[in-house]
């Protein structure tokens, strides 16, 4: 059996398969094992033995890696990794492992609930499902009537039952749905689309040489990168870094530049510079494969390394040696983009860069380069939405020159909601999202729902945004519940699925569950969009290929096969409008856009301060695992970052508290004095400061970076940008 | 008029110590209820604190009253002869509060009375510490009834026994720190040694104590036979007390002089660290110089002055103790911290851990003071 | 069968600091959830060099298996004890709670565990290994720093990593004789 990639399995990989073949083994005679422990004094025995072991899948983050959850007397005992589980390489990350505590814990919404105080406040009585349904159900039907349908949003972030919810969104008749990518990743669709007609995945694994810029993979754990960065293949591996911070990334690389923030795009450019001025590019890969070359030449002329050394602070004899260097290991060389995009004004364009970057060392859908996903595909699900009448456009309809018309944009949204422009928006459904924490520029947030007239969020604990709304429907976690088949598209792509490893705890509900009882509320026409039981959707989806099921019921996973192939693409039309990859794009030259990415410097702030920027750390999930007890013990506040020479300037102690004020707003933090920073930057990791009391661990620690951030926004994807905000830092 | 001055004397001093006591209940009280982990500022780093220092305080000062008394009635040596019974006492009393301080210590103290039986380690120090003080504890208390009933050559022999048991008693517990080759600062055959030396200053310092407040509570003029006595045990304790200083500059020189990690980094704790005050002020001047001075001058070295020394002789030596047990475990086992200097650890004693070491003291000098009212402990020996 | 002797090899040099480890051994040894209480913990190493030229390590550790345990030779009622497979113990209904394990022990592996009363370490997953599985920090491991196995089977991969590889121990000059290698 080979489970990884042309590389061959480790005999590691293999000890790890036969562990778990163990495990069978080991849950059959693990009595007898027991009673011989107990009485040789090794262990404490057990006194119950009836034992579950469930193939399931981690909901602590997007990477939705396989579980074997350990059910125990009816109580999960602990969730190991699945092995066979091809994408997450046979591991769980700590916040996966503390999954258990999303059950658990004391904090998590267990009832329906309505509020009873102010909007805030925290005051909620405990109410029945039907109370609360129909109290949802009776405020979409005044809200539809009073304002229209499009007077209610639909707020969601990604999850296995989501598509129930924008379901329900498209029944009831809202074009506002407001998902999480304008949050994170818009502006990287929007520009590797435009270049490739897809987000390509960069072959790590496979990979000689890897350039990271604004990507921290040690700690943002994306699965596998995160793995094969460092497996990597046999020592000729190179990792150069950029970053404003030295992250746990940075420890790993080869080659870490403290890079000035907002200018990867002048260090790209000015690569592209080099390997064009040199010929070091593909010459018959882009002949063959692309568009507009030949405009990219004089385009790249003024583009210097010295010229770019001046702006991005990266040494122009390094800039041209790593140049070098990336094209002499092309193909096996990816300029790697990253996920989350919130960054800066310019990203799509910087996006369009690096795509272009790739595009001319020919690393396209090749071993080692940038392979276009894969996706195992699933019979969709079929439903006949109700016609309304006059359903305007959505509200922030051609506010960004490509608004994804199921994601919007939340930050032009959020703006014409508080305008009331072009029609009022007054209810709000929240499904899974956070955005009182996830959202850029908090009090607007804030003033957006105090203006809703109606707002319900469905989710497993008493975050923020569940403290601010007025009915809270609980939702049951990823562990108690049965979801859908997932297809995880990717090099490898697999699907995957949910398995309740116990039934949900108190009056929780899965989200359908939910769904179908608001639909049957709002009548039968509804309703008949969410006639099936989850095993018949299930059923449905592989109705193609019925063996999927079994499959996925004895390993948590599926998948075709287990190498990678490359070069599918080849010789076929990519679903660009010229069908090739897009040096030149035609495509925003008819829409007034730079058709070639053009630089532009980023604002340098008032003098005596520091540029924020964010960043994730390994161990917390944007701001929903703060409150984990697990977590909360390996990281009990966020602090601020400054550089050690700053801070000797300015006369403050490590670990003292100090008043960190934006424009916005100030918020007390205490410092963290540190050489792994740039000097002109600093630095606040998210999911502290909250405002809900019924977080009760992390209640009153740390701050909120969603408060002192301003709402900058990348006009082209409409996503937000999130590293323009300057702010003070004294004594506090 | 004079007993109503003593009488009232009497009351103020015995609600002192009676409220000591009551407070060192109240704070065992309070342990019991919430679990000693949240009553001790203890750490997985520091687990040992001011009750493990107590605990040594008492049972070496234990030890060091029967090395010095043995002189006595080991030994022959006449003067110290007056003094056999009360020193055995206060040995008896000393160390019931040091295993009563050391059983709030300990997490478990009904486990250990079974396991230490039934699943003995004699590699253990503690094990062997447990094991000896508590045939010392048999022996004094044989010893005791000795003198009560005069058989002075079960007493005699008792005694001798017991002085061997003494010494290995008190230098085993410095053997308690001294094998841990995990913590420098207290690794070697030093401690050992100087426990022994130790005991005998503490023996000394309590000695003059008990000799004179055994007159002046009692209100009595001090007879002649123990003023003469009082002043051969100030020479004999500047003498100790001379050898110890430099016991002292003997472990703080090696300390500093060729770095040793966890050796240098205690050392300077003690010298101009966390516990430089304790080491300046009470150890060093309290305990050793202003005692030596004191006992070296003529003019001062009168039953009073020697009763002074030993006085602040004993609060130095319970100073010393402390900084002994914590200077070993200040130095982190795992250093470094993302580059940041981490430095030594830090310690205080929470209140509850005070609260029982006040609380053993003033139990111990009660029931002493108690003693001496109901009981005639004077000697009438005769040979 | 075979005795064996269970050892752990680390290749820091893929440690990322994810602290995995810690939480996935806290989630399995049932471990009480205060900071001071951990059985397995990572040391960020110092930092090497000057701004804009710096390096760091992350050293994961717990108890070291030691061959010659300081903390079972001081231990009074040999609550602490070492069984067949080479791993030291602590038996919970003995443990006295005396901490002479914890001043003994040059790693500070041990900790005071308020719920089972008794001082508590790393067991190298005992209720995992003697059935065959491998415990639950390696098995978790993103990076797959960590490699478990017996010493006394040299077709092991512990083993053979330590045939093919230079490594060191921690503290060595003591004499405790750890069972956890770091490949160098
Ligand atoms: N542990 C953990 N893993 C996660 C998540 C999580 O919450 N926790 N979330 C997942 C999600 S949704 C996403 S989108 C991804 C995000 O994954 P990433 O995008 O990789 O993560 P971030 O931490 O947001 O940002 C990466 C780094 O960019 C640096 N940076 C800031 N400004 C600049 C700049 O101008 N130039 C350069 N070169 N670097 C800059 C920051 O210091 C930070 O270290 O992570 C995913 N994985
Ligand atoms: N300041 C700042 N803002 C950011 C970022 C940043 O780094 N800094 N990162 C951005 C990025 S990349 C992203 S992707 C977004 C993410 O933003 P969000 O999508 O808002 O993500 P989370 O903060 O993870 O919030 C998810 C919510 O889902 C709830 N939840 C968890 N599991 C379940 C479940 O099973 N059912 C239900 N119903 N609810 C559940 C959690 O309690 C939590 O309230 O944030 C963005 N915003
Ligand atoms: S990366 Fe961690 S949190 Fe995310 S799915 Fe995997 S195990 Fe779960
Ligand atoms: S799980 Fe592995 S990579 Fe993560 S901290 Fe532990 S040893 Fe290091
Ligand atoms: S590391 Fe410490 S606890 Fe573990 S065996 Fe060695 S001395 Fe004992
Ligand atoms: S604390 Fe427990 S295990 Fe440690 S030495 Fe004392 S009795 Fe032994
Ligand atoms: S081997 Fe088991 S007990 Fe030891 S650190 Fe790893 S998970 Fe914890
Ligand atoms: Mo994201």
């Amino acid at each position: 059996m080979t489970l990884k990639p042309s590389k061959g399995i480790s005999r590691r990989k293999f000890m790890l398969l036969s562990a778990c073949a163990a495990v069978g083994f080991g849950t059959m005679s693990i009595g007898k094992r027991f009673q011989a422990l107990a009485a040789s004094k090794d262990i404490i025995p057990l006194s119950d033995l009836g034992n579950r072991d469930v193939f399931t899948t981690c909901g602590m983050c997007v990477n939705k890696c396989g579980v074997i959850a350990r059910v125990r007397n009816g109580v999960i005992e602990k969730l190991d990794p699945n092995p066979y589980f091809l994408k997450s390489r046979s591991m769980l990350c700590a916040r996966g492992n503390a999954g258990v505590d999303s059950v658990y814990s004391p904090d998590r919404l267990k009832y329906p609930m309505i509020r009873t105080g102010q909007r805030g406040e925290g005051k909620f009585r405990r109410a029945s499902w039907d109370e609360a349904l129909d109290l949802v159900v009776k405020n979409l039907s005044d809200l539809a009537e009073k304002y229209g349908r499009a007077g209610t949003v639909f707020v969601s972030s990604e999850e296995f039952q989501e598509h129930f919810f924008t379901t329900f969104a498209e029944c009831y008749g809202s074009p506002n749905t407001l998902r999480h990518p304008s949050l994170c990743l818009s502006s990287n669709i929007q520009g590797f689309g435009a270049t490739f007609g897809t987000n390509p995945t960069p072959d790590v694994l496979n990979t000689d040489y890897i350039i990271m810029s604004g990507a921290n993979r040690s700690e943002a754990l994306i699965t596998p990168d995160s793995i094969d960065m460092l497996t990597g293949s046999g020592g000729r591996r190179k990792l150069v870094y950029l970053d404003p911070r030295f992250t746990k990334t940075a420890a790993k690389a080869d080659e870490w530049f403290p890079i000035r923030p907002g200018t990867d795009m002048a260090f790209i450019l000015a690569m592209i510079h080099v390997i064009v001025k040199e010929n070091l590019y593909d010459r018959k890969f882009v002949e063959e494969q692309t568009e507009g070359f030949d405009k990219l030449v004089p385009h790249i002329e003024a583009y210097s390394p010295e010229w770019a050394a001046a702006k991005c602070e990266i040494p122009a004899e390094d800039i041209r040696r790593i140049a070098r260097e990336f094209a002499m290991a092309a193909p096996k060389a990816v300029y790697y983009q990253g996920r989350r995009s919130s960054f800066f004004d310019n990203d799509t364009q910087m996006r369009r860069a690096m795509a272009i970057l790739n595009a001319i060392i020919g690393n396209w859908d090749k071993i080692g380069g940038m392979v276009p996903n894969s996706q195992i595909p699933l019979e969709g699900h079929e439903f006949v939405a109700p016609f309304y009448e006059d359903i305007p456009e959505r509200l922030e309809a051609n506010a960004a020159t490509y608004l994804s018309e199921k994601d919007g944009s939340w930050k032009y949204f959020r703006d014409r909601v508080l305008e009331q422009k072009p029609y009022p928006v007054k209810g709000m459904m929240i499904y899974k999202q956070n955005p009182l924490v996830s959202v850029a520029n908090r009090e607007k947030t804030l003033k957006m729902m105090e203006q809703m007239e109606f707002i319900c969020t469905i989710d497993i604990t008493m975050n923020d945004t569940a403290c601010y709304s007025d009915v809270l429907l609980p939702e049951a976690t990823y562990l108690e519940r049965e979801d859908p088949i997932e297809s995880l598209g990717g090099i490898h792509p697999v699907l995957v699925w949910r398995e309740p490893c116990i039934k949900p705890m108190y009056e929780s509900r899965p989200n359908l569950w939910i769904m179908q009882e608001l639909a049957k509320r709002m009548g039968d026409e509804m309703s008949a969009s969410f006639n099936y039981t989850m095993q018949e959707y299930r059923e449905h989806q592989v109705k193609n290929n019925p063996e999927i099921l079994k499959a996925l019921k004895e390993k948590g996973v599926y998948y075709e096969k287990d190498t990678p192939t490359y070069g599918q693409t080849i010789g076929k039309k990519l679903k660009t409008k010229s069908g090739k990859i897009e040096i030149f794009s035609q495509k925003y030259a008819d829409k007034g856009l730079d058709p070639l990415p053009v630089y532009k410097h980023p604002e340098s702030g008032p003098a005596g301060q520091y540029r924020l920027i964010l960043g994730r750390t390994a161990y917390m999930t944007h701001g929903t695992t703060a409150n984990n007890a697990f977590l909360f013990d390996i990281m009990s506040e966020n602090h601020i970052w400054l550089h050690t020479s700053e801070a000797m300037k300015k006369g403050l102690k490590d670990g003292q508290m100090v008043k960190v004020k934006s424009p916005l707003t100030t918020e007390s933090l205490r410092l963290l004095i540190t050489e792994k920073i740039r000097p002109d930057c600093v630095y606040l990791s998210h999911g502290f400061g909250v405002l809900s009391k019924g977080q009760r661990l992390i209640f009153g620690k740390g701050g909120s970076d969603a408060a002192l951030v301003e709402d900058f926004v990348e006009p082209i994807s409409g996503n937000m940008a999130m590293h323009h905000t300057f702010v003070e830092v004294t004594a506090a | 008029m004079t007993t109503t001055i003593t009488n009232s004397k009497n009351i103020i001093g015995f609600s002192v110590l009676g409220l000591g006591t009551l407070l060192g209940l109240v704070s065992v009280g309070y342990v019991l209820m919430i679990g000693h982990s949240n009553a001790y500022n203890l750490t997985r780093q520091i687990p040992w604190g001011i009750l493990i220092s107590t605990y040594v305080f008492f049972a070496v000062s234990c030890s060091g009253l029967c090395l010095v008394s043995s002189l006595g009635h080991v030994f022959g040596i006449k003067e110290f002869e007056a003094i056999g019974k009360r020193a055995i006492l206060v040995a008896i009393l000393a160390l019931l509060t040091g295993f009563g301080v050391i059983a709030m210590e300990l997490d478990h103290p009904f486990r250990m009375a079974i396991w230490v039986i039934l699943s003995p380690n004699p590699l253990s120090a503690i094990w062997w510490m447990g094991t000896l003080y508590g045939l010392y504890l048999i022996l004094l208390c044989i010893e005791l009834y000795a003198f009560i009933k005069e058989n002075h050559r079960l007493a005699s022999l008792v005694g001798l026994v017991g002085f061997v048991v003494a010494i290995s008693a008190c230098s085993n517990l410095g053997a308690v720190f001294g094998l841990l080759e995990a913590r420098p600062f207290w690794h070697g055959p030093y401690l050992p040694i100087f426990f022994i030396l130790s005991a005998l200053v503490s023996g000394c310092a309590l000695l003059a104590l008990i000799v004179y407040f055994n007159h002046s509570l009692r209100g009595i003029e001090m007879p002649p036979e123990y003023k003469k006595f009082m002043i051969t045990l100030g020479k004999l304790q500047a003498l100790l007390l001379g050898i110890l200083l430099f016991f002292i500059i003997w472990k703080i020189i090696p300390g500093l002089y060729e770095k040793y990690p966890g050796i240098y980094e205690a050392t300077m704790a003690a010298l101009s660290g966390k516990l430089s005050f304790n080491f300046w002020f009470f150890e060093a001047f309290l305990g050793l110089i202003l005692p030596f001075i004191l006992l070296l001058n003529n003019s001062t070295r009168t039953p009073f002055g020697v009763m002074l020394a030993g006085l602040l002789t004993t609060v130095g030596v319970f100073f010393m103790r402390y900084d002994m047990v914590i200077a070993g475990q200040i130095v982190p086992m795992r250093i470094s911290d993302g580059g940041k200097a981490t430095g030594v650890l830090h310690y205080v004693p929470s209140v509850a851990e005070m609260g029982i070491v006040i609380g053993s003291i003033c139990a111990c000098l009660f029931v002493y003071v108690l003693i001496e009212k109901k009981f005639d402990l004077s000697h009438t020996g005769h040979h | 069968m075979k005795k064996k002797r269970f050892a752990m090899v680390f290749d820091i040099s893929k440690c990322i600091d994810c602290k995995a480890c810690t939480v996935a051994c806290k989630a399995e040894n049932n471990i009480p959830l205060v900071k001071d209480n951990y059985r397995n913990w990572i040391t960020e190493g110092p930092l090497r060099g000057k701004y804009p030229k710096l390096g760091q390590s992350y050293i994961p550790g717990q108890c070291m298996q030691c061959a010659n345990p300081p903390c079972e030779h001081v231990c009074p009622t040999s609550a602490t004890y070492v069984n067949v497979d080479g791993i030291v113990l602590v038996d919970n209904k003995k443990c006295i709670g005396c901490k002479y394990c914890m001043t003994a022990c040059p790693y500070d592996a041990r900790y005071y565990n308020e719920k089972t009363g008794a001082v508590d370490k790393c067991t190298f997953c005992v209720q995992r290994t003697s059935v065959g599985r491998i415990p639950a920090c390696v098995e978790t491991c993103p990076t797959k720093v960590r490699v478990f196995g017996d010493l006394n089977d040299p077709e092991s991969e512990v083993s053979k990593l330590l045939t093919k590889h230079p490594y060191r121990v921690e503290k060595p000059e003591i004499g405790t004789q750890p069972f956890l290698f770091y490949l160098v």
